[in-house]
């Protein structure tokens, strides 16, 4: 097991958002986290990668609580987060978001190796390298983000929303990638809004209502459900 | 009248260098924290003082003890951080909270330094050497000028490089920008935030030297008026642009002379006004200051 989720409720301030939820999340594989806007998806991931701790319950990477340590800390140990929304630093150019990506790292052959490997993926970045990342296109800056996430050679990547606001045809050709980073070796987990996307690309799926799951189970399980088809497919 | 602008030139770029730095390290501590650190002109006058003491009461060396003031400056400011500012962070103080935090430490350590050290003005030690002047033609360049001229110009030339080519310079426009994002990336905003204020700081103990050096002056009051200044040069620069707080320091500072300079003695009580009319009219034509501002939110709680 690489990721463990155990019976987490949490949320932010006084406000709860999950409760008592339990998931995981083994090596090499990619798990789905879908459910409609506000059910507390966002919050799982910022829960393990450490922004909130759990109130109740624990999160362990491997044999090891998570609980103690800080993103900064997290990050380190293997898991790396792409936030929803892009986030990517609009100040700073491509290459400079890709730097900062790669701060960890203090082998100077690293960095080129694992630069390297990000150019391959999306090689519109390496275009537009010195180009400010707040004047890139949605597309590009999802890109960028993911670009981002990957320079720490994560074991475990936690993609939140990727498909949101871009193109049906940049949303296929991000998947395609996201696939292609899952073959080389990478655990994903992806939160969607997107069920029906989300469900292709993984094995195995958890749906987020209200804070709580309702249901889990192989992907294809999910998406022959007849509750998941009529509330998030648009299947009668 | 030209060569009486020239030698106006000359005292323009010392002033515009003594708020270029002081303006540095107000847009960087801004640019993180979102926070007008107004102590910032006190530990400008520690390092003044610093300098003082050990020349005056130790006899030591000139040049050891401006450094030693440098080093002065650099820790208080750490102190300032560790002691002040960092509990505010980790308690996610509301802004006001922190600029009321930071408005009573300036009034603390001036007073202090006044209980102490009584508000009379001392002579800031300048050493003989210094006070050689060349002469180009019938201009008269003080060493002290020279010195002023040499060293500002080296340390902005490394303080633009480290911040937009190392990786922690990159890493604290990062945290400048988004520190939450940044965090994701492995970086430790409170290591990031503790090298913006050395780097301030040490910044502000330069611009102390080089005051002294300009003026001949200390006074526990010092810090007060370049401190203002040098904060509205960093906002016309763009808060949290490095370079163009540098560049901010130079249009108020320099500009400020010449602006006496070139108007008639009788009127230079107005001396204060250039600085203030300048800043409405870059505010007004362009708020977010001369250059591009380096901030998302107001501050690392994100607001």
């Amino acid at each position: 097991m690489l990721l463990s989720i155990k019976n987490v409720t949490t949320g932010y301030e006084k406000a709860q958002v999950l409760k008592d939820i339990t998931l995981d999340v083994e090596a090499k594989e990619i798990v789905a986290l879908v459910g409609a806007n506000g059910a507390g998806k966002t919050t799982t991931l910022q829960c393990i990668s450490g922004v909130i701790k759990p109130w109740v319950g624990s999160v362990s990477l491997g044999e090891r609580d998570l609980a103690p340590f800080a993103p900064y800390q997290i990050v380190a140990m293997g898991i790396s987060y792409c936030p929803e929304g892009r986030d990517v630093f609009a100040n700073l150019s491509v290459y400079e978001n890709l730097r900062i990506g790669a701060y960890l790292i203090r082998d100077a052959k690293e960095f080129r190796d694992r630069l390297d490997r990000v150019y391959s993926l999306f090689p519109r970045l390496q275009q537009r390298l010195n180009q400010l990342s707040g004047s890139l296109s949605g597309g590009e800056q999802q890109m960028l983000a993911i670009a981002r996430a990957l320079m720490t050679n994560p074991d475990l990547l936690l993609l939140d929303e990727p498909s949101l606001g871009l193109a049906p045809i940049l949303v296929e050709s991000i998947y395609n990638t996201i696939q292609e980073i899952n073959a080389a070796g990478k655990a994903i987990l992806l939160v969607e809004q997107n069920v029906g996307l989300a469900l292709e690309v993984s094995s195995r799926g958890y749906v987020l209502e209200k804070g709580e799951i309702r249901l889990s189970g192989p992907s294809p399980e999910l998406q022959d459900s007849d509750y998941v088809k009529a509330s998030y497919l648009g299947i009668a | 009248m030209g060569l009486y602008l020239v030698q106006q030139l000359i005292n323009a770029f010392s002033y515009g260098s003594i708020l270029g730095l002081l303006a540095v390290g107000y847009t960087m501590i801004y640019g993180i924290l979102g926070l007008i650190n107004f102590a910032h002109g006190e530990i400008f006058m520690i390092g003044a003082f610093v300098c003082y003491f050990l020349v005056t009461l130790y006899h030591v060396p000139w040049v050891i003890a401006a450094l030693a003031a440098v080093a002065a400056s650099t820790v208080s400011g750490l102190l300032l951080e560790k002691i002040v500012y960092r509990p505010c962070v980790k308690r996610k103080a509301p802004v006001l909270t922190v600029f009321i935090a930071s408005f009573g430490v300036s009034l603390l350590l001036r007073f202090l330094f006044m209980m102490f050290f009584t508000d009379r003005r001392r002579a800031f030690p300048i050493p003989e050497l210094f006070e050689k002047m060349y002469f180009v033609g019938e201009i008269a360049i003080g060493l002290r000028d020279i010195i002023i001229f040499v060293s500002t110009i080296i340390i902005m030339a490394l303080v633009a490089v480290f911040i937009k080519y190392t990786k922690v310079g990159t890493a604290m426009r990062g945290v400048a920008y988004d520190a939450k994002t940044a965090e994701l990336m492995g970086i430790n905003s409170i290591k990031v935030i503790v090298v913006a204020f050395a780097v301030g700081s040490a910044l502000a103990g330069v611009s102390a030297i080089e005051y002294g050096l300009t003026f001949g002056i200390l006074n526990p009051a010092m810090g007060f008026i370049p401190g203002l200044e040098g904060f509205i040069a960093a906002v016309l620069g763009g808060i949290g642009n490095v370079p163009g707080a540098m560049i901010g320091g130079f249009l108020i500072g320099g500009g400020e002379i010449l602006f006496v300079a070139l108007l008639p003695p009788s009127l230079s009580p107005l001396r204060p006004l250039f600085v203030w009319a300048l800043l409405f009219v870059i505010l007004f034509v362009k708020p977010t200051g001369l250059f591009r501002p380096n901030v998302k939110f107001e501050g690392l709680w994100g607001e």
